[in-house]
């Protein structure tokens, strides 16, 4: 294109703009400020304007776009070549660009701060910097945060309803369905029920929108829902895919037999008195596709882990047996028999185990990420051997309260080359010796050493090494004194240091 | 190196090197979008930053100007707080109203390190005040009906984090 050209289409873009500016200016004779050179992007979204606090309103648009132009004002705006008097700008020599063109550049963001507290784009990164639970208040400040934080989903990803049967019971129906249909709009799928009888539980599908299809997992607690209760329920509720009952103590194995569907790929039984090994039996007959299995109940024997199909055994990664005090390694061997393909295990209180289980798991499940072994305090060094060698890929390890755990055990594990977050709460034998063992853990990322009673100032402040870590707790060590933390947090600048 | 000059809404002009002010990636896209890169003599007037804001924003972005470039976060994770460098933390300790002015700015010029840190210390300065507390700091008008307030109470009083 010809230079002519150029000044041309620069020519009529500007005259095109200074009749816009015109025309806001003459209907909106009030918000001027916001119609500015640099703010007509926001102005047709910041209804309110901003009467408040504008000190920059001093000047009209006419006159500001004049100034820009021909270089009234502070003279400095148009550099060397303004000069008094009217006129369109002239282009001289070497001057591909017209001045004005810098000046009617226009920027699409706001400009005075009640534009900013009100700004789509900037609120949707402002609440990024909040936790679920802190931000969860801000929806009350005022309706345009309600409505932004309303619209993304993203916000409610990490929240649920938890909706305690006694206080519903006070709403009237409207309330009810206001709430319930709020859960819906921000795509909450996940809800907790605490403290429910049948009744609740028919009132709920009566009023919560499409229950079908709006919830896809639920939690029932503390509740003295009956089998048939329960069976009603869920029948209201097709499209659930996760399944917790935790401290329903009116629910049978029965009732577990009637109520399972194979939709269910996820499931937890916790404190549910009646939940022994027929409920493991429904488990494993009623949910082929199980992915996910955490089961709490002190009478479940080591014979309930036989029951798993070889269905299940392509299916569940995830098996969480916790304070299954009975359990022994004949459990263990059913486990490693049954469910070769575990990626998740923890045995959290399962106290009978000992380093031959632990064997077993080492040397049959080549799959594990993660493993859970605290409250195991028959586990020794022997354990962490096996683990060590055994179990190469391992991501996280967990052995709070093994109090058997020496440095010599510690030594092993530092070996483990894939390990990213170390749990040693407690194993109150470690000394410094396993913190130099600890800093050869390049690709650690989370360590805790919690109630670690015998690790002195010195010893931690070796933990400077770990250049990766990114959170390291602290809590109940002695060693843990104030010089220290801050030493740690001078040379662990990105490592959060809990104390 | 190349210089531009940007202009503060109270008239006062800086000289800065380009390397530093492209931290601002409003400048940056404008100097690339209207080819001003090899013309030193252009001023860009910034008619929303004042002389004494503009001059801490050319401080911060000259202390960093060799932070790697920000990563693109994904929008929807949760971003920590407590995480502020303590050069950031002493270059913030200044009056409310001007910490606002700064946050205005850099998002205004769309400096994102800035904005970072500014956003950091404000959410901290807010964290587990009741919303009024909120919109007095803000000066933010409570636009809810009484009934709307109500509502909004009982649609969050259940919601819990996971």
């Amino acid at each position: 294109m010809t230079s002519q050209g150029v000044v041309e289409r620069a020519s009529a873009e500007l005259s095109k703009r200074i009749n816009g500016l015109t025309l806001r200016a003459a209907n909106k004779p009030s918000s001027s400020s916001s119609a500015g050179v640099s703010g007509t992007g926001t102005a047709g979204s910041s209804g309110t304007g901003s009467p408040s606090r504008t000190p920059r309103t001093g000047t009209s648009v006419m006159e500001r776009v004049t100034n820009v132009l021909c270089g009234g004002g502070t003279g400095s705006v148009l550099g060397p070549s303004g000069s008094g008097g009217i006129q369109y700008p002239r282009f001289r020599g070497r001057m591909p660009i017209p001045r004005n063109r810098v000046a009617a550049y226009r920027i699409k963001r706001p400009v005075t701060w009640p534009e900013l507290m009100r700004d789509e784009q900037f609120l949707n990164r402002f609440f990024t910097y909040f936790s679920a639970a802190e931000r969860i208040p801000l929806t009350r400040v005022c309706v345009r945060w309600r409505d932004v934080l309303y619209r993304s989903p993203k916000f409610w990803y990490n929240v649920q309803p938890v909706i305690r049967c006694k206080q519903l019971r006070s709403y009237n129906y409207a309330d009810k369905a206001a709430v319930f249909k709020s859960f819906v709009a921000r795509e909450m799928t996940a809800v907790t029920i605490y403290g429910a009888l049948d009744q609740d539980t028919v009132e709920f599908v009566n009023t919560y929108p499409f229950p079908n299809k709006n919830i896809l997992s639920l939690c029932l607690q503390s509740s003295s829902v009956t089998d048939r209760g329960l069976e009603s329920f869920l029948d209201h509720l097709q499209g659930i895919w996760r399944l917790e009952l935790i401290g329903c103590n009116e629910i049978t194995e029965a009732g577990l037999w009637a109520c399972l569907t194979p939709r269910i790929i996820s499931l937890t039984l916790s404190d549910c008195i009646n939940v022994a090994d027929d409920a493991v039996g429904a488990v494993a007959q009623m949910l082929p596709a199980l992915n996910e299995f955490t089961l709490q109940a002190y009478h479940v024997t080591d014979a309930a882990l036989g029951f798993f199909s070889s269905r299940q055994s392509s299916s569940l990664s995830v098996l969480r047996l916790q304070s299954c005090w009975e359990l022994t390694n004949h459990g263990i061997v059913n486990i490693v028999h049954s469910l070769p393909n575990l990626t998740v295990l923890s045995l959290s209180g399962c106290s009978k185990i000992t380093d031959d289980g632990i064997e077993l798991i080492a040397e049959n499940l080549p799959k594990l990420q993660i493993l859970d072994l605290s409250w195991c305090p028959r586990v020794t060094d022997a354990a962490l051997e096996y683990i060590a060698c055994d179990l190469v890929g391992l991501e996280q390890l967990v052995l709070d309260r093994c109090i058997h755990i020496t440095d010599i055990g510690i030594g092993y594990i530092s070996t483990m080359i894939c390990l990213q977050a170390l749990f040693l709460r407690w194993c109150s034998q470690l000394r410094n010796f396993s913190i130099q063992h600890l800093c050869s853990m390049r690709h650690l990322r989370i360590l805790s050493l919690a109630g670690c009673h015998l690790l002195t100032s010195s010893g931690l402040s070796s933990l400077i090494q770990m250049r990766h870590l990114e959170e390291l707790e602290l809590t109940n060590c002695v060693g843990a004194s104030p010089e220290l933390l801050e030493y740690l947090h001078e040379h662990l600048p990105s490592c959060l240091i809990v104390r | 190196m190349p210089l531009i000059k940007l202009q503060s809404s109270d008239g006062e002009v800086f000289q800065v090197d380009f390397d530093i002010a492209k931290a601002s990636v409003t400048i940056k896209t404008m100097v690339e979008d209207l080819g001003l890169e090899d013309d030193d003599e252009e001023i860009v007037p910034l008619p929303n930053v004042n002389a004494g804001i503009l001059k801490k924003v050319i401080q911060w972005a000259t202390y960093h100007k060799d932070d790697p470039p920000p990563a693109d976060d994904d929008e929807g994770r949760e971003k920590r707080t407590d995480d502020i460098s303590s050069w950031d933390a002493d270059f913030l300790k200044v009056d409310q109203g001007t910490l606002f002015e700064l946050i205005l700015a850099a998002n205004y010029l769309d400096i994102k390190g800035l904005l970072d840190v500014t956003c950091k210390t404000v959410a901290n300065m807010i964290k587990g005040k009741t919303p009024e507390e909120i919109r007095k700091t803000f000066n933010i008008k409570n636009d809810f009906t009484a009934a709307e307030e109500d509502q909004v109470r009982k649609e969050n009083e259940w919601c819990e984090e996971k």
